[in-house]
């Protein structure tokens, strides 16, 4: 790795890794400036510092972020997740979506929800849902639409089969353009996945096998490379050819 | 003058370090961390919602398990928890996720054992540095938001009044008095030097732990922790290589 000379500050951390309680942004030099600060940063008067350890990632004009991969989820407004019911109240669902706090899900926060079409979710039931409101210190809040009000695909996921990772693992596989191993399993097989920045994965198909299968090779393919993805992929289905 | 210490090491010469990152799959966070012989396991789980009665649910909360590698949980291992906790309180940003609970689980994998059994119930043990140094990269693995990383050493003091970093069990017994002392790592800033400071007081300085046993002069005090100082140093730098290595190589660009 680098060696710092001493007496000497590095000029820039862009895209370097960092560890918590480096200073990465001096705000004397940057008046007049709006900076965004993601994941990852937090401001000290007027320097910023780093609270995860990760890659400094900066895009233009302005958003600072530190990306790492972890198991756990920081909610953010904006992304959709998947998350399991754990109980219902009155106005909301009670739903789990491996942050720190558990999130709300309000009972009319459907496409032509009124209180007499109220879904029946039972304890366990898995959900694709949006994250609308995540302040620092409250519960989150959810919904099944989408910015319109529309149902756009969020709702209950059926049978299928759902695993649990890395919030990395979900953002690579949600890159454009499409990951290698995605694209790789689409070319030979058929079937239906939903991807929560929470690290949560569902996988459904028309058979076990395929379900099985995919979900291996999405598994797997969290450390390698594309080329060594489209090479595991092979190696896998060609099992299951010879399998069936 | 020079010391003889009985594994070849020169006074101020640590054992090799070895740090390992997310090797447990059920835990949030995992670390394992060793010292020659001395080997410690933590595992962090959190956070999660809601706090215990006693603690202040206005700022998260963490609690420490210590689990000997025999034996029954009984009073050194509160006093080891407590320690550990303390320490770690004071390098996690609390504020951030109020009303949790973040639960770091210590194991004991091994001693720097010594044979005799009347021997071990006497002694202590260098397990409380390691344990805080396995933590903390534990917590960096979970992702659980930091002020700084903490690094955690021994100095212990020999007959002859030298000090000695990083002893062995058996150097341990024969001295009469040593410390376990935690500095917060050296960070790279993008300011000019020396401009860090926390209250008056630049960080260079920070302490965050100092236990102690036996009895030693406060001259002698005040020249283990500039030993211990500079050896912080050197362990700062091997954290900083080896924590990040596990986090996937190509990077992903959301679309």
């Amino acid at each position: 790795m680098e060696n710092k000379p001493s007496g000497s500050s590095p000029t820039s951390f862009l895209d370097q890794l960092v560890v918590p309680g480096d200073v990465v942004l001096d705000l004397s030099n940057l008046t007049n400036q709006t900076i965004k600060l993601g994941g990852g940063l937090r401001q000290d008067c007027d320097s910023i510092v780093v609270v995860k350890a990760g890659k400094l990632r900066f895009t233009k004009p302005n958003k600072y972020w530190v990306e790492s991969s972890n198991k756990r989820y920081e909610p953010h407004a904006g992304d959709s997740v998947l998350g399991i019911v754990v109980d219902s109240r009155a106005d909301n669902f009670l739903v789990d979506i491996r942050g720190p706090a558990l999130a709300f899900l309000p009972v009319l926060a459907f496409e032509g929800g009124t209180r007499r079409n109220i879904p029946k979710f039972e304890a366990g039931t898995l959900l694709y849902v949006r994250v609308v409101k995540a302040n620092p210190g409250m519960n989150p809040e959810l919904s099944c639409t989408d910015v319109g009000g529309k149902a756009a695909e969020f709702g209950q996921l059926k049978d299928g089969f759902m695993f649990e990772s890395s919030t990395g693992l979900s953002r690579m596989l949600l890159s454009s353009p499409t990951c290698p191993v995605l694209e790789a399993l689409g070319k030979q097989l058929s079937f239906e996945i939903a991807v929560g920045l929470n690290g949560r994965v569902w996988v459904n198909a028309t058979t076990p096998s395929t379900v099985i299968v995919a979900a291996n090779a999405i598994m797997n393919s969290e450390s390698l490379s594309g080329v060594q993805q489209r090479i595991m992929v092979e190696k896998l289905l060609q099992n299951l050819k010879l399998s069936t | 003058m020079e010391i003889d210490r009985v594994d070849g090491r020169t006074a101020n010469q640590l054992r090799p370090l070895a740090c390992s990152r997310n090797i447990l799959n059920r835990a949030h966070g995992s670390a394992s961390w060793s010292q020659g012989d001395t080997k410690v396991l933590a595992a962090v789980y959190g956070p999660k919602a809601g706090t215990k009665k006693n603690e202040n649910p206005e700022k998260a909360c963490i609690e420490v398990i210590w689990k000997p590698k025999t034996g029954q949980i009984g009073k050194p291992e509160k006093e080891y928890e407590m320690i550990v906790k303390r320490t770690l309180q004071s390098i996690c940003v609390l504020t951030i996720n109020p009303n949790t609970t973040t639960s770091v689980i210590v194991q004991v994998v091994n001693d720097d054992g010594s044979v005799s059994f009347m021997v071990m119930h006497l002694s202590h043990n260098m397990l409380l540095p390691c344990a805080i140094n396995a933590a903390c990269a534990a917590l960096v693995d979970a992702g659980i938001p930091l002020k700084h990383l903490a690094v955690a050493i021994c100095c212990c003091l020999a007959d002859s009044g030298c000090v000695l970093l990083d002893p062995t069990k058996l150097e341990e017994q024969k001295t009469k008095a040593f410390a376990y002392l935690v500095f917060p790592n050296l960070t790279l800033s993008i300011l000019p030097e020396g401009s860090l400071k926390v209250e008056g007081e630049p960080v260079e300085q920070a302490i965050i732990t100092s236990v102690t046993q036996g009895a030693m002069s406060v001259d002698d005090y005040l020249r283990c922790l500039e030993r211990g100082r500079a050896a912080s140093a050197k362990m700062s730098a091997f954290l900083r290589r080896s924590l990040p290595l596990q986090n996937p190589s190509d990077s992903s660009k959301a679309g």
